[in-house]
This record gives structure tokens, sequence and C-alpha cells, in this order.
């Protein structure tokens, strides 16, 4: 036996025969047991108030991880400079799962005072009618209120309230890799309209410039949505007995039917897997169209700009980048959203949590890393969304601005583009209808009309299903 | 006399000492039954009473006793009938490439004589099996990848077994899902199965197969007649252990299928959770309700195993 000294009495006791094997094993078990059940039970229980203790708290916002992961400025710009400190956290909410917020609104309690990641269509309808997330209204300054470029406004609005404090933006466009293109012997600028756009993918593919003509984001508020936007926003309906109030969209509108048409078009010169889903988050991101267009596999791709933007930085070119508004057969609109913060109701620091989202949301430095990005391949390619900001840029004219020329393009397509209205179902309804258009782009349904009518009806079985109708 | 005075003075000391010492045991006990009822037994008979009521968890609206109403319309849920069905066909899939190829292995594990090269391979067999499963589903998922993954890459440019317009597509709407999701985990759960085969084996005396190789029997019909019956308890747990969490499954399937219907990864385990934490008001008593469902249809099937595994003798 080892005469070397264990700091382990109970091994040293076992060593020496003093303790049966069986003694041994429960008192460890015991002993780890009630160490590791005290540490776990303290916040389940309230007894060290660990996690909620509230009284006295630096400002505490908490953001969705690929925020922080693309934005690394937020906690030297922000974070650390921010006065009274701040203690940013990442958020439990994986998937979009809001789930431990609205657990804690329920207990009367909130761990985080701001949370920094919120999609108005997404998850904003759900927890204001959880009364996990209160207005903004009576803290945020009326001029930022007044420097909002109107849709985003809008869109962060419920009930003349203001529930999201928007930080990025996100608008659908088109991107395509000019080397593949100028390889197939196209003209190096936009195509016009969607004709233009799905002839000049076939001549990418027929040239063998690319095995890929064109590609999309196959979950529909990415690629249906938006590009019936660019036919027409008279998209949308009230649905009957919905006590929202807020409309769906109308998968059997003519737009509608005319968008799904284009996209049978554009995945018949699309990969083989393009409605295959993505890795990550429930299969909502690093989708297939992700990663054909950054394996340069593919020449013309829509999708909010900034995938394309970080996708090209992986080529051994980014410079063959290009970026422009969709295809305008008709308004000439697109979709977009913000990604922004809530107040948690149960929160505290509130006036701080304020001042911290101006200080975040204004912060040059911020937005000219995510315009510009850097040359080793970080560019997060978001945009600001006050009007200020852009009067700012405009007025100076960076270099790194003139580098960009999309950001100015993309301003220009959100004065004239529509988000996604906030209804409960505003993502899920895409994701319920998404089998049933499908079908008829695999051939299971001749018929568009029927299989978007299918859609339409999916949705609102499930909204009866889940008794909200 | 005194010696009984005695020796019932002491037999009631000892009774007394014996019943503190089990006292005493209790407490050792009580922080993993503590344990066991938060955590298992209080979150069961929560599920148990939502799934009678009208529970919205984004509602504040107070719950109902709504009775079997969400029992009746799950049984009528087209979805619910799918769900059950794809988990079913995953597992049967699933499960006897869990038993055979582990037993497989443990077979030839067992006749390396060198003891050295036995736990070079014992080791390299349970690597798989200390890596957490989301980090095996997104190596995998990279694995399967279309467009970039090594798989295809491998049989379109090096083997050109395929074009890119043809190659296959393992994930997503495709009949190879199934089969190449039932693949990660037999090569997860390989080195960890084929240990209990191994203990299996070792239990095993040796004269047995000794006496049979004098009665003249093969290695097959020493394999058939000796081995086979003697692993019928390992079979019995494998088989029934293995049922419930190929059925149960979800983490894979979210992580391979998103939550696509058309996805034979939609099963009733992904409906379920869809249904609780994601769709409208998130109405977690019909999802409670399709959990029970679950539950029953595989105890149903557990109970028929246990049959067909009982002791014959």
């Amino acid at each position: 036996m080892s005469s070397k000294k264990t700091e382990n009495p109970l091994l040293a006791q076992l060593q020496n025969g003093r303790l049966s094997r069986r003694q041994f094993l429960i008192n460890t078990i015991a002993a780890g047991l009630a160490v590791g059940g005290m540490k776990v039970l303290a916040p389940v229980s309230g007894l060290g108030g660990i996690a909620y203790a509230q009284e006295e708290r630096p400002l505490t916002p908490t953001f969705y991880e690929w925020i922080i992961s693309i934005h690394p400025l937020i906690k030297d710009e922000v974070d650390a400079k921010f006065p009274g400190g701040v203690n940013s956290q990442i958020a439990p909410v994986e998937g979009f799962d809001v789930a431990r917020f609205v657990a804690e609104a329920k207990m009367g309690q909130s761990t985080w005072d701001v949370y920094v990641g919120m999609t108005p269509f997404v998850e904003m309808a759900g927890l204001v009618k959880a009364g996990v997330i209160e207005p903004w209204d009576p803290y945020i300054p009326k001029e930022v209120l007044d420097d909002m470029i109107p849709s985003i406004r809008e869109e962060c609005t419920v009930d003349g309230k203001l529930y999201s404090w928007p930080f990025l933006i996100d608008v659908i466009v088109q991107a395509w890799n000019n080397s593949i293109t100028s390889k197939a012997g196209i003209e190096d600028k936009p195509p016009a309209n969607w004709e233009e756009y799905l002839a000049n993918a076939k001549q990418v593919v027929d040239s063998g410039a690319a095995p890929y003509g064109c590609t999309f984001d196959a979950h529909g508020w990415r690629s249906l949505a938006p590009i019936t936007h660019s036919i027409s926003t008279d998209c949308y309906y009230l649905l009957e007995g919905d006590p929202s109030g807020v409309p769906l969209y109308d998968f059997t509108s003519e737009p509608a039917l005319q968008a799904l048409e284009i996209m049978k078009r554009m995945l018949e010169l699309s990969s083989a897997n393009a409605l295959q889903p993505g890795t990550t988050d429930g299969g909502v991101n690093l989708t297939p169209d992700e990663v054909a267009f950054g394996a340069q596999r593919v020449a013309y791709y829509v999708k909010y700009q900034n995938a394309p933007l970080r996708y090209a930085r992986k080529w051994p070119d980014p410079s063959a980048l290009r970026l422009a508004a969709l295809p305008s057969g008709g308004e000439g609109a697109t979709v977009f959203w913000t990604t922004g913060a809530c107040l948690f109701k149960y929160g505290k620091n509130k006036e701080k949590a304020a001042e911290y989202m101006k200080a975040l949301t204004y912060n040059m430095a911020i937005w000219k890393d995510s315009i510009s990005g850097i040359p080793s391949g970080h560019q997060p390619g978001q945009l600001p969304p006050f009007q200020s900001i852009w009067d700012q840029m405009k007025a100076e004219n960076p270099d790194w601005l003139q580098a960009n020329p999309w950001a100015f393009l993309v301003l220009d397509q959100l004065k004239v583009a529509k988000a996604i209205p906030n209804h409960k179902y505003g993502l899920q309804q895409f994701i319920i209808g998404q089998p049933y258009w499908e079908k008829y782009f695999l051939g299971e349904e001749p018929d568009p009309k029927k299989a978007m009518q299918e859609a339409k009806d999916a949705v609102v079985a499930e909204m009866k299903k889940v008794g909200d109708l | 006399m005194a010696s009984t005075a005695i020796s019932s003075g002491v037999t009631y000391r000892s009774a007394r000492l014996l019943w503190l010492r089990d006292s005493i045991n209790w407490l050792y006990v009580l922080p993993a039954l503590f344990f066991f009822c938060m955590y298992m037994l209080y979150p069961i008979i929560e599920v148990v009473v939502i799934s009678f009521t009208d529970y919205k968890y984004l509602s504040d609206e107070p719950m109902r006793f709504i009775g079997l109403t969400n029992f009746i319309n799950a049984l009528q849920d087209p979805l619910v009938h799918l769900g059950l069905w794809r988990a079913l066909y995953f597992t049967l899939i699933f499960l006897p490439g869990v038993i055979f190829i582990p037993l497989f292995v443990a077979i030839l594990l067992d006749r390396v004589s060198n003891p050295s090269l036995a736990s070079l391979y014992r080791v390299i067999l349970l690597i798989p099996a200390v890596i957490p499963g989301p980090m095996i589903f997104v190596l995998w998922r990279w694995m399967y990848d279309f467009e970039v993954g090594p798989i295809n890459t491998v049989l379109v440019n090096y083997l050109h077994l395929f074009t890119y317009r043809n190659a296959p597509q393992w994930l997503g709407n495709s009949p190879l899902t199934i089969p190449s999701i039932a693949f990660v985990e037999w090569w997860w759960g390989l080195g960890y199965h084929t240990m209990f085969f191994l203990a299996g084996l070792a239990a095993i005396p040796r004269e047995l197969f000794e006496a049979a190789r004098v009665d003249g029997a093969n290695e097959w019909q020493m394999f058939w007649n000796v081995t086979l019956p003697r692993l019928r308890p390992i079979f019995v747990i494998l088989v029934v252990l293995r049922f419930g969490t190929a059925m149960a499954v979800i983490d894979e399937y979210i992580i391979m299928g998103g939550f696509n219907r058309a996805l034979p990864t939609y099963t009733w385990t992904v409906y379920m959770w869809h249904l609780a934490f994601n769709i409208g008001s998130w109405f977690q008593g019909y999802a409670a309700a399709i959990g029970w469902i679950g539950a029953a249809a595989m105890l149903i099937v557990v109970g028929f195993l246990f049959y067909v595994f009982r002791n014959r003798d």
C-alpha cells in the first residue's frame, strides 16, 4: 500500500483498513451529494438567493450569443466605459427559446435587466402577452424615439408603445459573386427583375461558371415573404376570430403565388439540398445556402445582407461580392427586421438600461466595425436604426463608408421595406406552412394554389388546436 | 434469570443501536431522495396534473381542468400518429445495430490475449462515449453536409461515384436520414455497449466452452448454444433500455432536422417540444398529454419485450 500521504481522509481510512469499501462508497456519495446538492439547491429554492439578488446590482444586460460573437467591440467600447459598470451575460436562449425569461417573470423576478436579441416578429408578441417585458416609453429619451427610422419604429411598437429598442437591422437583399458571373459572361449590374435574375442564374449553370445559379434560405421569412414583398406588400390578411387584430401572411394571395413560382424556378438552379435545415438553432442557422455561397459554388443569393458579407470574407477575393436590392418587378419592397432590446418588467436599473442602450446603439465604433469590418475577415454587416447616425455618416463620408456603398443601398431599401407583422405566429406561420408549399417544389402537389391553401389552412388549424383562436 | 435479563438488555440495546444506525443511514440517502423528488417525481406529478388542463405557459389566464380532452385530441392528432411511427421506424433500425454490432466487437475483443492490446482497444472504443452529445451531432452534421462534408467530398471528388447533382443527401427530407442518424448513434455508443457484452462474456464459465469442445461443438454451435443464452440478461437490459432511449430521442432530431414537419426527424418528442415551447401560447397541457401517450405506448412495448425475454426455465 502506498505510504504517500493522501489529502482525502476517507481514502486514507480505506487504505489503512479502518473503513470498509462499502462504507467508503456510502460516505463519499453522501459527502459529494451534500456539497453538490447545496450548491445546486440554493438557486432553485432561493435559499442563497444568489441568482435573484436584486436589491443592489450593477446593470445586468443579457445578450443572444451571436451578437457578442460578431460585435466584440460591445465589451470594449460600451461595457468597459459605461459609468457604474455593467455585468453583461450571455442569454440562455439557444434556438430562440425564451422559456427562462417567462419562468422568472411568473415568479415576479428577473436575473437580468434587459435582453438584447429580441426580434419583434419572433418573440415580442409572446413576451408582451406573458407580461415578461414592459415598454421603453417612460425611459427612452424623446430625441431617440423621434430619431428612429419610421418603419423601424412601427415594427417595434405594440398598441402605441415601444417594446423593442432597435439595435441591429437585417434587410433581405440580393447578392452575387462577380467572379462567377463575369466568368459566365454576365454584365456586372443587378438584375432588374426576377426574369432577368433567373435568366442570369441559368446562364451561370449553362456556362459551367459554377454548379448552381442561385440559392435562397428555405425558411419562409427569409425567402417566400421578401420575394412576395418585392412583388407587392398586399399579402396579409386579418383572420376572422383572431383576437390579436394583427394580420397573418396570406399564402393564397396573388403576390405569394407569384413568389412561389419564382422560388420553384430558383430551386431548379440551386443545389439539391437547398431545402434542408441548417446546423444550429433548431435548423435555422448555418443553412445550406450559406455553405454554398461561402464555398463559391453559387452565383446569386437572396438573404439578409450580413450573410453574404460574412461568407464572402472567406473567398480568396472578397471584393467580388456585390449587393443590391431585390429585383423589383413590382413595388420594389423587401422584408426587414430588427434585433433589439427588451426591458424586463421585473428587472432593475431601468433608467440605466435606457442609458446603456443609447450608448450601445449610438456607438460609432461599433457601426464602423459592423459596416467596414477588418481585413482579417470579420464583417458583421449590420446597420444602425437611427436617422441621425446615417446623417452623420453621410456628412462625414469617411473612407471606410465609401468603400462599402452597399450600406446606403440597403438603407434605401429600408425606406420602402415592410416588416412581417408582430403576430404571435409571425415566425411559426412560416414553419407550419413550409411542408405544404414545399410539396409544390418537390412535385408532390402540382397545383400551387392548392399547396398554398393547405399551408394557410394548416396555420389556422394549428391556432385552433392550441386554443389561440 | 440474570442471564436472561442481561441478554434482554443487550438485545434491547443492540436493537436500539441498530435502529439508530439505520436512521443515520437515511441521512445519507436524503440528498439523493431530495433530488429524486425534486427533479423526477415532482415534474412527473406536475405533468400529470397539467395534462388534464388547458394550461398555456404564455397565458395569464388561470388553468382549467378539462378532463380527458387533451388525450382525446392527441389520440386523434395525425401528427402524433406520424410522430410515433417515425420514432418507431428509427427504433427498429437502431436497435439491431446497437445490439449485434457491439456483440460482434465484444466477441472479437474477448479473444485478444494480449492484455495491453485489449486495454488499448477498449480505450479506443470508449473515446466517442466521452464526447458530449450535442458535439457529436454537430460533428456528424458536418460529416453529412451535402456540399462540404467529407463523406460527399470523398464520394464525389475522389471516388467519382456521384456528381454534385446526385450525391447522397444524408439528412433532410431523404430516405437516408434515419439510417444516417442511427449510424451516428451506433458509433457513439459502440464502446459503451461493447463493455456491457464484455462483462457478460467474462461471466460465462470457461468450462462450458471446454466441455462443448470436448463434445465436438464448432465455434458457431458454441456461440449459439452457450454464449447467446448466457448473455440473455444483457440482451434484456440493452434492448429495454435502448428501446426507451430510441423512442425518446429529441436532441439529435432538433439538431439534424429542426422543426420542419415534413422531415422524418419530426417525431412525437419534437412535436411535443415544439408545442410546449415554440408555438402560440405554448399549450403545455396538450403537450403533456402527448408525452403521456408516447410514454404509454412505450410502456406497452416494454411489457411485451419483458414477456418475450422472460426466463423460461
